[in-house]
Protein backbone atom coordinates (compact mmCIF):
# COMPACT_ATOMS: atom_id res chain seq x y z
CA UNK A 1 0.00 0.00 0.00
CA UNK A 2 1.64 3.19 1.15
CA UNK A 3 4.42 2.78 -0.21
CA UNK A 4 6.29 6.08 0.26
CA UNK A 5 5.06 7.90 -2.93
CA UNK A 6 8.51 8.29 -4.14
CA UNK A 7 9.73 4.77 -4.40
CA UNK A 8 8.93 3.97 -8.30
CA UNK A 9 6.87 0.28 -8.36
CA UNK A 10 9.61 -2.19 -7.63
CA UNK A 11 7.57 -5.11 -7.99
CA UNK A 12 9.85 -7.78 -10.10
CA UNK A 13 12.81 -5.81 -10.00
CA UNK A 14 16.19 -7.56 -9.67
CA UNK A 15 18.08 -7.03 -6.18
CA UNK A 16 21.06 -5.84 -8.60
CA UNK A 17 19.01 -3.00 -10.50
CA UNK A 18 17.83 -1.61 -6.83
CA UNK A 19 21.21 -1.74 -6.31
CA UNK A 20 22.26 0.15 -9.36
CA UNK A 21 19.55 2.16 -9.12
CA UNK A 22 20.35 3.11 -5.61
CA UNK A 23 23.56 4.60 -6.59
CA UNK A 24 21.68 7.77 -8.29
CA UNK A 25 19.29 7.53 -6.19
CA UNK A 26 20.00 6.20 -2.34
CA UNK A 27 15.97 6.27 -1.79
CA UNK A 28 16.26 3.09 -4.06
CA UNK A 29 17.59 0.97 -1.49
CA UNK A 30 15.41 1.09 1.01
CA UNK A 31 13.56 -1.39 -1.26
CA UNK A 32 16.01 -3.93 0.26
CA UNK A 33 14.76 -3.44 3.28
CA UNK A 34 11.51 -3.94 2.97
CA UNK A 35 12.53 -7.29 1.22
CA UNK A 36 14.75 -8.32 3.73
CA UNK A 37 14.71 -7.06 6.95
CA UNK A 38 12.53 -9.62 7.82
CA UNK A 39 14.59 -12.21 6.79
CA UNK A 40 18.23 -11.32 8.07
CA UNK A 41 15.65 -10.39 12.04
CA UNK A 42 15.00 -14.25 12.05
CA UNK A 43 18.50 -15.28 10.64
CA UNK A 44 20.60 -13.00 13.60
CA UNK A 45 17.32 -13.68 15.87
CA UNK A 46 18.37 -17.34 15.48
CA UNK A 47 22.18 -17.04 16.83
CA UNK A 48 21.90 -13.58 18.79
CA UNK A 49 18.21 -13.65 20.81
CA UNK A 50 15.72 -11.01 19.97
CA UNK A 51 17.44 -8.29 22.26
CA UNK A 52 20.46 -7.42 19.81
CA UNK A 53 18.35 -8.47 16.53
CA UNK A 54 16.92 -5.20 15.93
CA UNK A 55 19.48 -3.02 16.03
CA UNK A 56 22.24 -5.28 14.59
CA UNK A 57 19.84 -6.07 11.35
CA UNK A 58 19.72 -1.71 11.28
CA UNK A 59 23.25 -1.59 11.06
CA UNK A 60 23.31 -4.52 9.18
CA UNK A 61 21.93 -1.88 6.10
CA UNK A 62 23.60 0.62 7.21
CA UNK A 63 27.01 -0.65 6.54
CA UNK A 64 25.11 -2.47 3.33
CA UNK A 65 24.68 1.01 1.89
CA UNK A 66 27.82 2.33 2.59
CA UNK A 67 29.57 -0.48 0.78
CA UNK A 68 26.82 -0.81 -2.14
CA UNK A 69 29.30 0.93 -4.77
CA UNK A 70 31.33 -2.43 -4.38
CA UNK A 71 28.58 -4.77 -5.30
CA UNK A 72 29.08 -6.72 -8.03
CA UNK A 73 26.07 -5.79 -10.20
CA UNK A 74 26.35 -9.38 -11.96
CA UNK A 75 25.01 -11.36 -8.99
CA UNK A 76 21.14 -10.47 -9.15
CA UNK A 77 20.47 -11.82 -5.47
CA UNK A 78 21.90 -9.75 -2.94
CA UNK A 79 20.38 -12.23 -0.11
CA UNK A 80 24.39 -13.83 0.30
CA UNK A 81 25.82 -10.29 0.84
CA UNK A 82 22.98 -9.26 2.83
CA UNK A 83 23.62 -12.19 5.03
CA UNK A 84 27.32 -11.81 4.98
CA UNK A 85 27.76 -8.52 6.16
CA UNK A 86 24.87 -9.58 9.02
CA UNK A 87 27.04 -12.33 9.75
CA UNK A 88 30.10 -10.76 10.31
CA UNK A 89 28.68 -8.26 12.36
CA UNK A 90 27.12 -11.04 14.41
CA UNK A 91 30.59 -12.33 14.91
CA UNK A 92 31.40 -9.22 17.02
CA UNK A 93 28.88 -10.90 19.61
CA UNK A 94 30.59 -14.10 19.65
CA UNK A 95 30.48 -14.56 23.85
CA UNK A 96 26.42 -13.68 23.65
CA UNK A 97 26.08 -16.16 20.86
CA UNK A 98 28.19 -19.40 22.77
CA UNK A 99 26.37 -18.11 25.95
CA UNK A 100 23.29 -18.84 24.24
CA UNK A 101 23.79 -21.95 23.11
CA UNK A 102 25.75 -22.83 26.33
CA UNK A 103 22.50 -21.66 28.18
CA UNK A 104 20.30 -24.23 25.79
CA UNK A 105 22.31 -26.96 26.48
CA UNK A 106 21.18 -26.51 30.01
CA UNK A 107 18.53 -26.02 30.09
CA UNK A 108 16.95 -27.19 26.31
CA UNK A 109 13.40 -26.04 27.11
CA UNK A 110 13.64 -22.81 28.43
CA UNK A 111 14.08 -19.79 26.14
CA UNK A 112 12.94 -21.69 23.13
CA UNK A 113 9.82 -20.81 20.81
CA UNK A 114 6.99 -22.86 21.17
CA UNK A 115 6.33 -25.58 18.71
CA UNK A 116 3.48 -27.01 16.92
CA UNK A 117 2.05 -29.37 19.10
CA UNK A 118 1.93 -32.10 16.78
CA UNK A 119 5.02 -33.45 15.67
CA UNK A 120 6.36 -37.00 14.95
CA UNK A 121 8.83 -38.93 16.73
CA UNK A 122 11.79 -38.19 14.61
CA UNK A 123 10.96 -34.72 16.54
CA UNK A 124 11.08 -36.44 19.92
CA UNK A 125 14.76 -37.14 19.28
CA UNK A 126 15.80 -33.85 17.71
CA UNK A 127 14.65 -32.01 20.76
CA UNK A 128 16.28 -34.75 23.14
CA UNK A 129 19.84 -34.39 21.41
CA UNK A 130 18.94 -30.62 21.10
CA UNK A 131 21.37 -30.06 24.16
CA UNK A 132 24.07 -31.70 23.00
CA UNK A 133 23.77 -29.83 19.37
CA UNK A 134 23.62 -26.32 20.95
CA UNK A 135 26.79 -27.97 22.98
CA UNK A 136 28.24 -29.08 19.90
CA UNK A 137 27.65 -25.58 18.50
CA UNK A 138 29.02 -23.15 20.72
CA UNK A 139 32.08 -25.49 21.05
CA UNK A 140 32.85 -24.46 17.07
CA UNK A 141 35.21 -22.18 15.87
CA UNK A 142 33.44 -18.69 15.13
CA UNK A 143 34.36 -19.31 11.38
CA UNK A 144 33.45 -22.91 10.84
CA UNK A 145 30.45 -22.04 12.55
CA UNK A 146 29.61 -19.15 10.34
CA UNK A 147 29.98 -21.45 7.20
CA UNK A 148 27.67 -24.29 8.74
CA UNK A 149 24.65 -21.91 9.76
CA UNK A 150 25.06 -19.84 6.72
CA UNK A 151 24.79 -24.05 4.60
CA UNK A 152 21.98 -24.93 7.42
CA UNK A 153 19.95 -22.13 7.99
CA UNK A 154 20.18 -19.61 5.40
CA UNK A 155 20.22 -22.42 2.90
CA UNK A 156 22.81 -20.68 0.06
CA UNK A 157 25.22 -23.12 -1.74
CA UNK A 158 28.91 -23.43 -1.22
CA UNK A 159 29.38 -20.83 -4.39
CA UNK A 160 27.13 -18.32 -2.48
CA UNK A 161 28.61 -19.02 1.16
CA UNK A 162 32.24 -18.21 -0.22
CA UNK A 163 30.57 -14.96 -1.90
CA UNK A 164 29.11 -14.19 1.31
CA UNK A 165 31.82 -14.42 3.34
CA UNK A 166 34.89 -13.33 0.79
CA UNK A 167 36.58 -17.13 0.57
CA UNK A 168 37.71 -19.52 -1.81
CA UNK A 169 34.62 -22.19 -2.61
CA UNK A 170 37.17 -24.85 -1.38
CA UNK A 171 37.67 -23.23 2.69
CA UNK A 172 33.90 -23.32 2.58
CA UNK A 173 34.15 -26.61 2.35
CA UNK A 174 37.02 -27.72 4.19
CA UNK A 175 35.06 -25.60 6.97
CA UNK A 176 31.73 -26.92 6.70
CA UNK A 177 33.68 -30.65 7.04
CA UNK A 178 35.12 -29.59 9.95
CA UNK A 179 32.11 -28.13 11.65
CA UNK A 180 30.02 -31.19 10.64
CA UNK A 181 32.50 -33.76 11.98
CA UNK A 182 32.18 -32.01 14.98
CA UNK A 183 28.41 -31.74 15.51
CA UNK A 184 28.19 -35.71 14.23
CA UNK A 185 30.60 -36.54 17.06
CA UNK A 186 28.91 -34.68 19.47
CA UNK A 187 25.76 -36.70 18.69
CA UNK A 188 26.92 -39.87 17.68
CA UNK A 189 28.63 -39.80 21.52
CA UNK A 190 25.41 -38.93 23.00
CA UNK A 191 22.69 -40.25 21.33
CA UNK A 192 23.25 -44.31 20.86
CA UNK A 193 19.75 -43.79 18.40
CA UNK A 194 22.24 -41.70 15.91
CA UNK A 195 23.36 -43.83 12.86
CA UNK A 196 25.99 -42.54 10.76
CA UNK A 197 25.30 -42.25 7.00
CA UNK B 1 18.00 -37.63 10.48
CA UNK B 2 21.13 -36.21 10.07
CA UNK B 3 23.05 -33.28 11.84
CA UNK B 4 21.72 -30.58 8.96
CA UNK B 5 18.06 -31.85 9.44
CA UNK B 6 18.77 -31.10 13.07
CA UNK B 7 20.59 -28.23 13.30
CA UNK B 8 17.41 -26.75 10.69
CA UNK B 9 15.10 -27.88 14.03
CA UNK B 10 16.99 -25.97 16.35
CA UNK B 11 17.41 -23.05 13.66
CA UNK B 12 13.74 -22.88 13.82
CA UNK B 13 13.08 -23.38 17.56
CA UNK B 14 15.45 -20.49 18.24
CA UNK B 15 13.84 -18.19 15.74
CA UNK B 16 12.10 -15.29 16.62
CA UNK B 17 9.54 -13.48 14.11
CA UNK B 18 10.40 -9.96 13.55
CA UNK B 19 8.78 -7.69 15.65
CA UNK B 20 6.69 -4.24 14.17
CA UNK B 21 9.18 -1.95 15.08
CA UNK B 22 11.98 -3.69 13.13
CA UNK B 23 10.51 -1.05 10.49
CA UNK B 24 12.36 1.73 12.50
CA UNK B 25 15.46 0.29 11.68
CA UNK B 26 15.05 2.03 8.54
CA UNK B 27 15.13 5.41 9.37
CA UNK B 28 18.83 4.66 10.66
CA UNK B 29 19.25 4.79 6.75
CA UNK B 30 21.28 7.67 5.72
CA UNK B 31 18.72 10.73 5.35
CA UNK B 32 20.49 11.75 2.11
CA UNK B 33 17.98 10.94 0.05
CA UNK B 34 18.00 13.99 -1.93
CA UNK B 35 14.90 14.80 -3.45
CA UNK B 36 12.63 12.85 -1.77
CA UNK B 37 9.53 14.82 -1.68
CA UNK B 38 8.12 12.97 1.31
CA UNK B 39 10.67 14.11 3.49
CA UNK B 40 11.73 17.91 2.27
CA UNK B 41 15.09 18.54 3.97
CA UNK B 42 13.75 21.59 5.80
CA UNK B 43 11.09 19.96 7.25
CA UNK B 44 12.17 20.25 11.25
CA UNK B 45 13.99 17.44 12.59
CA UNK B 46 11.59 17.63 15.56
CA UNK B 47 8.71 16.37 13.42
CA UNK B 48 9.63 13.41 13.01
CA UNK B 49 11.61 12.65 16.63
CA UNK B 50 7.61 13.25 17.24
CA UNK B 51 6.18 11.38 14.88
CA UNK B 52 8.75 8.37 15.84
CA UNK B 53 8.10 8.21 19.53
CA UNK B 54 4.12 8.46 18.51
CA UNK B 55 4.35 5.71 16.24
CA UNK B 56 6.69 3.65 18.80
CA UNK B 57 4.33 4.33 21.61
CA UNK B 58 0.88 4.03 19.88
CA UNK B 59 1.55 0.61 18.12
CA UNK B 60 3.58 -0.43 21.40
CA UNK B 61 0.78 0.38 22.97
CA UNK B 62 -1.71 -1.57 21.09
CA UNK B 63 0.16 -4.40 20.10
CA UNK B 64 1.13 -5.63 23.85
CA UNK B 65 -1.15 -3.84 26.42
CA UNK B 66 -4.61 -3.80 24.63
CA UNK B 67 -4.93 -7.46 23.93
CA UNK B 68 -3.23 -8.50 27.16
CA UNK B 69 -5.33 -6.28 29.26
CA UNK B 70 -7.90 -4.55 27.67
CA UNK B 71 -9.40 -7.39 26.25
CA UNK B 72 -9.16 -9.78 29.10
CA UNK B 73 -11.41 -6.72 30.65
CA UNK B 74 -15.21 -7.44 30.27
CA UNK B 75 -16.82 -4.01 30.72
CA UNK B 76 -15.66 -0.73 29.36
CA UNK B 77 -15.63 2.38 31.80
CA UNK B 78 -15.69 5.21 29.91
CA UNK B 79 -18.38 6.01 27.27
CA UNK B 80 -18.15 5.05 24.17
CA UNK B 81 -16.78 8.08 21.61
CA UNK B 82 -19.53 9.02 19.25
CA UNK B 83 -19.09 9.01 15.44
CA UNK B 84 -19.01 11.63 13.44
CA UNK B 85 -22.15 12.98 12.01
CA UNK B 86 -23.49 14.28 8.57
CA UNK B 87 -21.90 13.32 5.29
CA UNK B 88 -18.98 10.73 5.17
CA UNK B 89 -16.82 9.03 2.64
CA UNK B 90 -18.30 6.24 1.88
CA UNK B 91 -16.64 2.81 2.62
CA UNK B 92 -15.38 1.17 -0.87
CA UNK B 93 -13.72 -2.27 0.14
CA UNK B 94 -13.16 -4.40 3.31
CA UNK B 95 -10.09 -2.54 3.89
CA UNK B 96 -9.89 -1.06 7.67
CA UNK B 97 -8.86 2.47 8.86
CA UNK B 98 -8.69 3.07 12.46
CA UNK B 99 -7.36 6.54 14.17
CA UNK B 100 -5.37 6.26 17.04
CA UNK B 101 -5.02 9.34 18.95
CA UNK B 102 -2.52 9.25 21.99
CA UNK B 103 -3.10 11.67 24.27
CA UNK B 104 -0.70 12.93 27.33
CA UNK B 105 -4.03 13.02 29.45
CA UNK B 106 -3.16 15.22 32.66
CA UNK B 107 -3.89 14.26 35.54
CA UNK B 108 -7.17 12.02 35.81
CA UNK B 109 -8.51 10.73 33.52
CA UNK B 110 -8.38 12.11 30.43
CA UNK B 111 -12.05 11.97 29.18
CA UNK B 112 -14.04 12.54 31.90
CA UNK B 113 -16.46 14.94 30.12
CA UNK B 114 -15.04 17.99 28.47
CA UNK B 115 -12.22 16.57 27.39
CA UNK B 116 -10.48 19.87 27.51
CA UNK B 117 -7.39 18.86 29.98
CA UNK B 118 -6.02 16.51 27.36
CA UNK B 119 -3.97 17.52 24.98
CA UNK B 120 -3.02 14.92 21.87
CA UNK B 121 0.42 14.40 21.42
CA UNK B 122 0.13 11.88 18.99
CA UNK B 123 -2.58 11.05 15.47
CA UNK B 124 -2.30 8.03 13.47
CA UNK B 125 -4.15 6.66 11.17
CA UNK B 126 -3.75 2.89 10.53
CA UNK B 127 -4.98 1.24 7.93
CA UNK B 128 -5.43 -2.07 7.55
CA UNK B 129 -5.79 -4.05 3.64
CA UNK B 130 -9.07 -5.48 2.96
CA UNK B 131 -7.32 -9.00 2.84
CA UNK B 132 -5.37 -7.52 6.15
CA UNK B 133 -1.86 -8.43 4.66
CA UNK B 134 -0.60 -5.09 4.50
CA UNK B 135 -0.30 -2.17 7.68
CA UNK B 136 -0.07 1.15 6.73
CA UNK B 137 0.53 3.43 9.31
CA UNK B 138 0.08 7.22 8.66
CA UNK B 139 1.06 9.56 11.25
CA UNK B 140 -0.50 12.89 11.16
CA UNK B 141 1.76 15.94 12.31
CA UNK B 142 0.13 17.41 15.09
CA UNK B 143 0.72 20.97 14.23
CA UNK B 144 -0.64 20.55 10.74
CA UNK B 145 -2.85 23.77 10.35
CA UNK B 146 -5.80 22.18 8.58
CA UNK B 147 -9.68 23.62 8.24
CA UNK B 148 -11.45 22.09 11.36
CA UNK B 149 -14.96 21.40 10.85
CA UNK B 150 -17.85 22.43 13.09
CA UNK B 151 -18.22 20.04 15.72
CA UNK B 152 -20.26 19.99 19.09
CA UNK B 153 -17.45 19.48 22.23
CA UNK B 154 -18.38 16.26 24.58
CA UNK B 155 -19.49 18.42 26.98
CA UNK B 156 -22.64 19.36 24.36
CA UNK B 157 -21.04 23.43 23.33
CA UNK B 158 -20.84 23.84 19.59
CA UNK B 159 -17.67 24.66 18.27
CA UNK B 160 -17.90 26.56 14.98
CA UNK B 161 -15.27 25.51 12.13
CA UNK B 162 -11.94 27.41 11.72
CA UNK B 163 -9.00 26.87 10.46
CA UNK B 164 -6.57 25.69 13.48
CA UNK B 165 -3.93 22.79 14.20
CA UNK B 166 -5.52 20.27 13.79
CA UNK B 167 -4.57 18.78 17.45
CA UNK B 168 -6.86 21.80 18.60
CA UNK B 169 -9.60 19.69 17.02
CA UNK B 170 -9.08 17.32 19.93
CA UNK B 171 -8.76 19.79 22.88
CA UNK B 172 -11.67 21.68 21.63
CA UNK B 173 -13.99 18.97 20.12
CA UNK B 174 -13.05 15.57 21.35
CA UNK B 175 -11.77 12.50 19.51
CA UNK B 176 -15.24 12.54 17.75
CA UNK B 177 -14.21 15.93 16.07
CA UNK B 178 -10.41 14.85 15.24
CA UNK B 179 -12.72 11.97 13.22
CA UNK B 180 -14.85 14.32 11.34
CA UNK B 181 -11.83 16.66 10.38
CA UNK B 182 -9.55 13.48 9.37
CA UNK B 183 -12.58 12.00 7.36
CA UNK B 184 -13.15 15.40 5.38
CA UNK B 185 -9.41 16.12 4.96
CA UNK B 186 -8.55 12.60 3.24
CA UNK B 187 -11.81 11.65 2.19
CA UNK B 188 -10.90 8.50 3.86
CA UNK B 189 -14.02 6.22 5.05
CA UNK B 190 -12.40 6.24 9.02
CA UNK B 191 -14.07 2.59 10.70
CA UNK B 192 -13.18 3.30 14.13
CA UNK B 193 -11.03 5.64 15.95
CA UNK B 194 -9.14 5.10 19.56
CA UNK B 195 -8.05 7.21 21.94
CA UNK B 196 -5.54 6.40 24.06
CA UNK B 197 -4.21 7.87 27.16
CA UNK B 198 -0.20 7.59 27.66
CA UNK B 199 -0.18 9.45 31.35
CA UNK B 200 -2.52 6.48 32.41
CA UNK B 201 0.29 4.29 32.22
CA UNK B 202 2.17 6.24 35.69
CA UNK B 203 -1.29 4.81 37.34
CA UNK B 204 -1.02 1.53 35.47
CA UNK B 205 2.41 0.74 36.74
CA UNK B 206 1.47 1.81 40.44
CA UNK B 207 -1.50 -0.54 39.77
CA UNK B 208 0.96 -3.02 39.06
CA UNK B 209 3.11 -1.88 42.36
CA UNK B 210 6.21 -0.81 39.83
CA UNK B 211 7.89 -2.19 37.36
CA UNK B 212 11.40 -3.63 37.29
CA UNK B 213 13.71 -2.20 35.31
CA UNK B 214 17.91 -2.18 35.08
CA UNK B 215 19.12 1.00 34.90
CA UNK B 216 22.44 0.83 32.97
CA UNK B 217 23.65 4.20 34.55
CA UNK B 218 22.75 6.84 36.94
CA UNK B 219 20.42 9.72 36.16
CA UNK B 220 19.92 12.90 37.24
CA UNK B 221 18.11 15.02 34.61
CA UNK B 222 15.86 17.40 36.66
CA UNK B 223 14.33 18.44 33.32
CA UNK B 224 12.67 14.86 33.54
CA UNK B 225 12.33 15.06 37.26
CA UNK B 226 14.26 12.02 37.28
CA UNK B 227 16.72 11.10 40.01
CA UNK B 228 18.16 6.77 39.58
CA UNK B 229 20.66 5.33 41.13
CA UNK B 230 22.57 2.30 38.60
CA UNK B 231 21.19 -0.93 38.12
CA UNK B 232 18.44 -2.93 38.72
CA UNK B 233 15.45 -1.32 40.76
CA UNK B 234 11.69 -1.02 40.61
CA UNK B 235 10.56 2.01 39.56
CA UNK B 236 6.95 3.50 40.53
CA UNK B 237 4.49 5.01 38.26
CA UNK B 238 5.91 8.62 38.62
CA UNK B 239 9.92 7.50 38.11
CA UNK B 240 8.31 5.05 35.01
CA UNK B 241 6.94 7.98 33.18
CA UNK B 242 9.87 10.10 33.26
CA UNK B 243 12.13 6.90 32.49
CA UNK B 244 10.61 6.31 29.23
CA UNK B 245 10.70 9.70 28.52
CA UNK B 246 14.13 11.19 29.23
CA UNK B 247 15.94 11.95 26.50
CA UNK B 248 19.49 13.98 27.06
CA UNK B 249 20.23 11.87 30.59
CA UNK B 250 20.03 7.99 29.42
CA UNK B 251 21.52 6.18 26.78
CA UNK B 252 22.51 8.19 23.55
CA UNK B 253 20.13 11.03 23.55
CA UNK B 254 18.70 9.50 20.16
CA UNK B 255 15.20 8.74 19.86
CA UNK B 256 15.86 5.36 18.42
CA UNK B 257 17.23 5.38 21.83
CA UNK B 258 14.37 6.47 23.73
CA UNK B 259 11.46 4.20 21.67
CA UNK B 260 14.04 0.94 22.30
CA UNK B 261 13.94 2.39 26.20
CA UNK B 262 10.07 2.65 25.78
CA UNK B 263 9.59 -0.95 24.21
CA UNK B 264 11.65 -2.37 26.61
CA UNK B 265 9.44 -0.74 29.68
CA UNK B 266 5.94 -1.80 27.61
CA UNK B 267 7.31 -5.08 27.72
CA UNK B 268 8.22 -5.11 31.32
CA UNK B 269 4.67 -3.97 32.18
CA UNK B 270 2.72 -6.26 30.37
CA UNK B 271 5.00 -9.19 31.57
CA UNK B 272 4.32 -8.12 35.06
CA UNK B 273 0.47 -7.48 34.03
CA UNK B 274 0.52 -11.05 32.30
CA UNK B 275 2.25 -12.44 35.82
CA UNK B 276 -0.75 -10.96 37.89
CA UNK B 277 -3.20 -13.43 36.56
CA UNK B 278 -2.90 -15.37 39.63
CA UNK B 279 -3.71 -12.24 42.31
CA UNK B 280 -7.06 -11.24 41.20
CA UNK B 281 -7.47 -8.14 43.48
CA UNK B 282 -4.69 -6.37 42.46
CA UNK B 283 -5.23 -7.33 38.75
CA UNK B 284 -8.50 -5.49 38.75
CA UNK B 285 -7.09 -2.25 40.27
CA UNK B 286 -4.59 -2.50 36.75
CA UNK B 287 -7.18 -3.56 34.54
CA UNK B 288 -9.45 -0.48 36.01
CA UNK B 289 -6.57 1.56 35.00
CA UNK B 290 -5.91 0.39 31.87
CA UNK B 291 -9.56 0.43 30.52
CA UNK B 292 -9.49 4.16 31.95
CA UNK B 293 -6.49 4.64 30.08
CA UNK B 294 -8.35 3.49 26.34
CA UNK B 295 -11.79 4.71 25.15
CA UNK B 296 -12.85 3.46 21.69
CA UNK B 297 -16.13 4.12 19.40
CA UNK B 298 -19.15 1.85 20.06
CA UNK B 299 -18.51 -0.24 16.91
CA UNK B 300 -14.89 -1.23 18.09
CA UNK B 301 -16.83 -4.33 19.66
CA UNK B 302 -14.44 -6.75 21.22
CA UNK B 303 -14.35 -9.40 18.35
CA UNK B 304 -13.54 -6.25 16.04
CA UNK B 305 -10.55 -4.97 17.75
CA UNK B 306 -9.48 -8.62 18.72
CA UNK B 307 -9.32 -9.21 14.85
CA UNK B 308 -7.45 -6.03 14.46
CA UNK B 309 -4.60 -6.72 17.32
CA UNK B 310 -4.68 -10.22 15.38
CA UNK B 311 -3.71 -8.87 12.16
CA UNK B 312 -1.22 -6.14 13.49
CA UNK B 313 0.31 -9.09 15.80
CA UNK B 314 0.62 -11.27 12.15
CA UNK B 315 1.67 -8.54 9.87
CA UNK B 316 5.36 -9.34 8.73
CA UNK B 317 7.21 -5.66 9.51
CA UNK B 318 8.34 -5.79 5.57
CA UNK B 319 4.64 -5.25 5.12
CA UNK B 320 3.89 -2.24 7.48
CA UNK B 321 4.87 1.40 5.78
CA UNK B 322 5.32 3.60 8.09
CA UNK B 323 4.30 7.36 6.38
CA UNK B 324 4.06 10.81 7.46
CA UNK B 325 1.72 13.16 5.90
CA UNK B 326 3.33 15.27 3.78
CA UNK B 327 3.91 18.67 4.84
CA UNK B 328 6.28 21.84 4.87
CA UNK B 329 6.08 25.15 7.13
CA UNK B 330 3.29 27.01 6.70
CA UNK B 331 4.39 30.17 5.25
CA UNK B 332 1.97 32.47 7.18
CA UNK B 333 3.89 30.78 10.58
CA UNK B 334 6.93 28.36 9.82
CA UNK B 335 6.58 26.88 13.56
CA UNK B 336 3.22 25.02 12.25
CA UNK B 337 2.87 22.87 9.41
CA UNK B 338 0.67 22.72 6.22
CA UNK B 339 0.06 19.90 4.07
CA UNK B 340 1.15 19.24 0.61
CA UNK B 341 -2.20 19.63 -0.48
CA UNK B 342 -1.24 16.90 -3.89
CA UNK B 343 1.52 15.00 -2.13
CA UNK B 344 -1.09 13.90 0.69
CA UNK B 345 -3.90 13.47 -2.24
CA UNK B 346 -1.86 10.66 -3.52
CA UNK B 347 -1.16 9.29 -0.25
CA UNK B 348 -4.97 9.46 0.58
CA UNK B 349 -6.02 8.57 -2.58
CA UNK B 350 -3.51 4.66 -2.01
CA UNK B 351 -5.44 4.44 0.72
CA UNK B 352 -9.19 5.11 -0.62
CA UNK B 353 -8.41 2.58 -3.07
CA UNK B 354 -6.73 -0.10 -0.44
CA UNK B 355 -3.47 0.07 -3.35
CA UNK B 356 -0.94 -2.13 -2.21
Amino acid sequence: MVHTMTAPPTTGTRDSDLLEESLTRPEAFSALFDRYSGMLYRYVSRRLGPEVAEDLVGETFLVAFGRRAHYDLAYADARPWLFGIATKLVSRHHRTEAARYRALRRAPVEGVVESPAERVVAEVAARTSRPVLAGALAGLAAKDRDVLLLIAWCDLSYEEVARSLGIPVGTVRSRLNRARRKVRAALGDADPMHEEE
Amino acid sequence: MDDLTMLRRLGEDLEHEPPATLALQRRRLPDGLPGAPSRPLNRPRWIRGWAMIGLAAAITAAVLVAPTVLLENLGRVAAPVPSPTGARPTKPNEALNVLLVGTDGRPGPAFRGNGLDARSDTMVLLHLSADRGRVGVVSIPRDSMVRIPACVSPAGTAVPARTDMINSAFATGGLSCVWKTVEILTKVRVDHAMEIDFSGFREMVDALGGIEITVPQAVDDPKAKLKLRKGRQILNGEQALGYVRARYSLGDGTDLERIKRQQRFMRALAQKAGGLLTDPVRLSAFLDKASAAIRTDAGLDLPTMRSIFDSLKETRPEAVEFVTVPVRPHPADPHRLEWDRSAAERLFTRLREDAG
